[in-house]
């Protein structure tokens, strides 16, 4: 054979050659699939590779808030604005959201535009216009105009998922209160004054469709594309899903067209790697270019890694333990308070979390505004517990059980701790371990007479973090906690354009909750940030998730 | 009784091996009966020389007897060897390194290591020893009634076919799975670990039985009781199940150890006993995601402990394989005199 001329190909290839280019171009294809390193032409792209606990299981926001799928819509979707950026005071090379409060501007609000470009209010927050930036352009060629941010918001009335629940914090009944004034002009009339109608579209709930497209690949059998945007986007955001296969990857494309100008990286792959061990494994092995979610020790660990760089910022998420406010004993406010003196806090803060986190001494996050800790007064104290359980008329202690997140190693080291704490004052603690699968499941049907929950409230207004908790009437106030007083003041709060009384009320709920203690109050646990040395640019948001467009790589 | 059993019973038994089944052993008179216990003593005495000649020629199958009963030991002086309380936790001592203060170091949680590694085998074993038992008992009975019906034709064929096939399913699943599915519809705890372990081994000891009892069933002395009117059920539990037992026997002590790594197994996925009860794989489970940060501590040592506690009884079961099978005892009785 080898001296047959006709099996020597004119180019000069033998079977050997091509076996051995054979290998190395599948070695090769691996590893682009892998980082996505090469484009078409063979030349270098800049990939950035995230290794995540979850991809997104859906990419509509109506109907998914699951943890890669929040992620997934920070870059995939885009907001009329976005809070203004401020270097983080504790952080240096990290940005953050400009949460603060600004009487002067509208809504009290240091905004930018996104798709608006100027916005206004009525002084007396009865109603709110954004003008948009004329020649946006989707990701299907369609022109951004003020039908696509009706249609956007009419879908959350239509659907009756997540939505519900801006519409409720807005105050908004109607389709009819969103208008489309002209082609780039819309306006927000809620029947109440409501002071977040600026604050709130940079929710990341907020954002808005290319109604265009979702109308022409719904038609008349799913007008709201519900089926469309489940794996598929329109929008006038940065990048498009190129593949999703949920429980392995999603990638995540840069547009050429963005009107805000391409992102550094083209690709984003979204790994997901569900143990936090392995996460930090691949970033040391340099597999992965961030990893996101990691334990406390992990974070400690990775600081002391060449060619790693960790940052823990002051993060929105607050961590807690539901007291069941109508199961006995916690019907109890005695006994409550009991419970948040037994609990061993400070060296919680100091193990469990390293000092990657602070202590919880309130009802929202410490940086939001109104926020105060003057009516913080728990802190372990053992004989004090005892007291309040005895006037409870608990003297002896009593069984419950603590139910926690198996997906969570946190919650496990708090609990086994916490229950030790009890023992001392007679109280049994039994542990009640949920797969990470059901958990939620078990939170959502607020059964459990002690369970853990971790949250954070993405909008930074008073009104709006408390509502979700302590408002009798929200899904999210998982320990049934219920105050009259409190749902009054809230539904002020949420309709009031005068700023001293807001924070007026605002102040007199977190003495009420305080007081009450509906929550074990745990921590506010740090966003840890683990990236390759060299990739940069990240802006903390209050939903604490990073978006792509924001980083670069030296 | 089958057509086939009747038939063999057409012909009166009148070997002397029907009289001498295990279980039918006549005596008379009381002289008689002294020289069978002092024939009985001598026996036994020879028996455990053998064993004991056996572990000499073995030291592998000794080392198993040591590891089982230290570990046995263990469980029942665990009170007074552990030197703290194996369920508080102390914040003050999170993750502490081995010292002498703390031998095996401490947890995530601040509880001493070592204390829950001389704890755990309480659960450990306990889950194991009563799910097996339990999988034993009715795997047993219900093997044995399945091989002593098989092959009749009456509703009793139908009820073997039934609980056969019925085993077939169970066994098609693969067992951790299993497991992990009864864990979660029982609800989670020891008792649901103890029922999980004894419903996914029960099928094990059916099969084994029936094997068994398949050909004991045609044995004269089974015939013999046939024909002098004992009623099935008497048959079974008298004659033919202690008969069928020695493989079992054997079976148990492998599967004791297989049921330890079984409880651990669940444990570690989330699926066993609950936190903070000393459990080995629920300790491994605690401590896993350490290793990568360098605490190495909290999960090596259960899992040393939960390792040469299972080598130890596998060690036991094969001993028992060989001693239980006359061929194999044989040839040993011939290297070892």
């Amino acid at each position: 054979m080898d001296n047959n001329p006709v099996d020597q190909s004119a180019f000069g290839l033998s079977r050997r050659s091509l076996m051995k280019g054979g290998i190395a171009l599948t070695g090769l294809s691996a590893l682009s699939s892998v980082a996505g390193v090469t484009s078409a032409f063979g030349q270098s792209v800049p990939t950035l590779i995230v290794a995540s606990p979850q991809t997104p299981q859906s990419l509509d926001s109506e109907f998914d808030i699951s943890l890669g799928t929040v992620d997934a819509y920070g870059v995939l979707y885009e907001n009329l604005i976005e809070f203004a950026k401020i270097p983080d005071p504790k952080v240096p090379g990290v940005m953050r959201e400009d949460t603060g409060s600004y009487p002067d501007k509208p809504g009290g609000v240091n905004a930018v535009g996104k798709l608006a470009e100027s916005w206004e209010m009525d002084p007396g927050a009865r109603w709110a216009k954004f003008k948009l930036r004329e020649g946006v352009i989707s990701n299907w060629g369609n022109e951004l105009t003020a039908e696509d941010v009706v249609w956007s918001w009419r879908r959350k009335f239509e659907l009756g998922g997540v939505g519900l629940f801006y519409l409720a914090t807005l105050g908004l009944t109607k389709p009819e209160q969103i208008k489309a004034e002209d082609k780039y002009i819309v306006s927000f009339s809620p029947e109440n004054p409501n002071p977040m109608l600026v604050r709130i579209m940079a929710n990341l709930f907020a954002h808005v469709f290319d109604s265009t497209k979702c109308k022409e690949v719904g038609g008349e059998e799913d007008p709201w594309a519900k089926e469309f945007l489940r794996n598929e986007t329109a929008s006038f955001a940065p990048y498009v899903v190129e593949r999703l296969e949920r429980g392995q990857q999603a990638v995540f494309k840069a547009r050429e067209d963005y009107y805000g100008g391409k992102p550094f990286f083209d690709r984003v792959i979204y790994r997901e790697v569900p143990t936090s061990a392995a996460r930090v494994s691949l970033l040391r092995g340099g597999a992965v270019d961030i990893a996101q979610f990691l334990q406390p020790l992990e974070v400690i660990q990775l600081k002391n890694v060449p060619n790693v760089e960790v940052n823990t910022i002051d993060a929105t998420s607050m961590l807690w333990i539901e007291l069941n406010a109508v199961v006995a004993p916690f019907d109890n406010k005695l006994v409550r308070q009991a419970m948040n003196f037994a609990f061993p806090q400070e060296e919680i803060i100091k193990t469990v979390f390293q000092d990657l986190g602070a202590p919880l001494i309130g009802a929202m996050p410490w940086f939001y505004p109104s926020f105060t800790d003057q009516y913080w007064q728990y802190g372990q104290n053992l004989e004090k517990a005892r007291e309040l359980l005895k006037e409870a008329g608990f003297e002896s202690g009593f069984s419950t059980t603590l139910s926690y997140n198996a997906g969570d190693p946190v919650h496990e080291q708090i609990a086994i701790l916490y229950q030790s704490a009890l023992r001392q004052i007679g109280i049994n603690l039994e542990l009640k371990k949920y797969p990470a699968g059901t958990f939620y499941n078990a939170v959502s049907e607020r059964k459990e007479p002690m369970i853990f929950y971790q949250d954070n409230p993405w909008t930074p207004d008073p009104g709006y973090a408390m509502s979700l908790y302590f408002d009798s009437k929200s899904f999210v106030n998982y320990s049934n906690y219920n105050n009259k007083e409190v749902d009054e003041l809230l539904y002020k709060i949420a309709r009031s354009a005068d700023e001293s009384e807001r924070v007026k009320m605002s102040q007199r709920v977190q003495e009420i909750v305080m007081e009450e203690a509906p929550w074990v109050f745990v921590a506010y646990p740090n966003y840890h940030w683990a990236h390759k040395t060299g990739v940069k640019g990240l802006t903390y948001y209050t939903s604490n998730n990073i978006r792509y467009q924001d980083l670069s790589r030296s | 009784m089958t057509a086939t059993t009747s038939n063999a019973l057409s012909s009166r038994p009148t070997d002397p091996a029907i009289t001498s089944g295990p279980e039918v052993v006549g005596c008379s008179g009381d002289t008689e009966s002294l020289t069978l216990s002092g024939e009985r003593r001598r026996r036994e005495a020879g028996r455990v020389r053998f064993f004991f000649a056996v572990l000499r020629k073995n030291p592998s199958f000794a080392l198993g007897y040591i590891i089982v009963s230290v570990v046995c030991a263990i469980t029942v002086f665990a009170p007074w060897i552990a030197p703290y309380d194996p369920m508080t936790a102390d914040p003050s001592r999170y993750l502490q390194p081995p010292s002498w203060a703390y031998p095996m170091g401490t947890d995530s949680a601040g509880m001493d290591i070592f204390s829950r590694v001389i704890y755990a085998p309480r659960i450990d074993l306990t889950i194991a020893l009563l799910g097996t038992l339990i999988s034993a008992m009715i795997g047993s009975i219900l093997g044995a009634i399945t091989g002593f019906y098989e092959g009749g034709r009456t509703w009793r064929k139908f009820s073997s076919a039934l609980v056969m096939r019925s085993a077939d399913v169970l066994q098609a699943f693969p067992v951790f799975v299993f497991a992990i599915a009864l864990v979660a519809v029982f609800g989670q705890g020891v008792s649901s670990v103890i029922a999980a372990i004894a419903f996914v081994n029960t099928p094990i000891y059916l099969r084994l039985m029936r094997s068994q009892v398949l050909s004991i069933r045609k044995m004269r002395y089974v015939e013999a009781a046939y024909v002098a009117g004992s009623p099935d059920i008497s048959i079974i539990m008298r004659h033919v199940i202690p008969n069928a037992l020695p493989p079992v026997l054997s079976q148990l002590s492998v599967n004791i150890g297989w049921s330890v790594l079984l409880t651990a197994g669940l444990s570690f996925v989330g699926a066993g006993v609950v936190a903070p009860l000393p459990e080995w794989g629920s300790m491994i489970s605690m401590g896993y995601q350490n290793i990568v940060t360098g605490q190495w501590w909290p999960s090596i040592f259960p899992g040393l402990a939960l390792g040469v506690t299972v080598f130890g009884f596998s060690l036991i079961g094969s001993s028992i394989e060989i001693l239980s099978d006359p061929a194999r005892r044989r040839v040993l009785a011939g290297t070892v005199s």
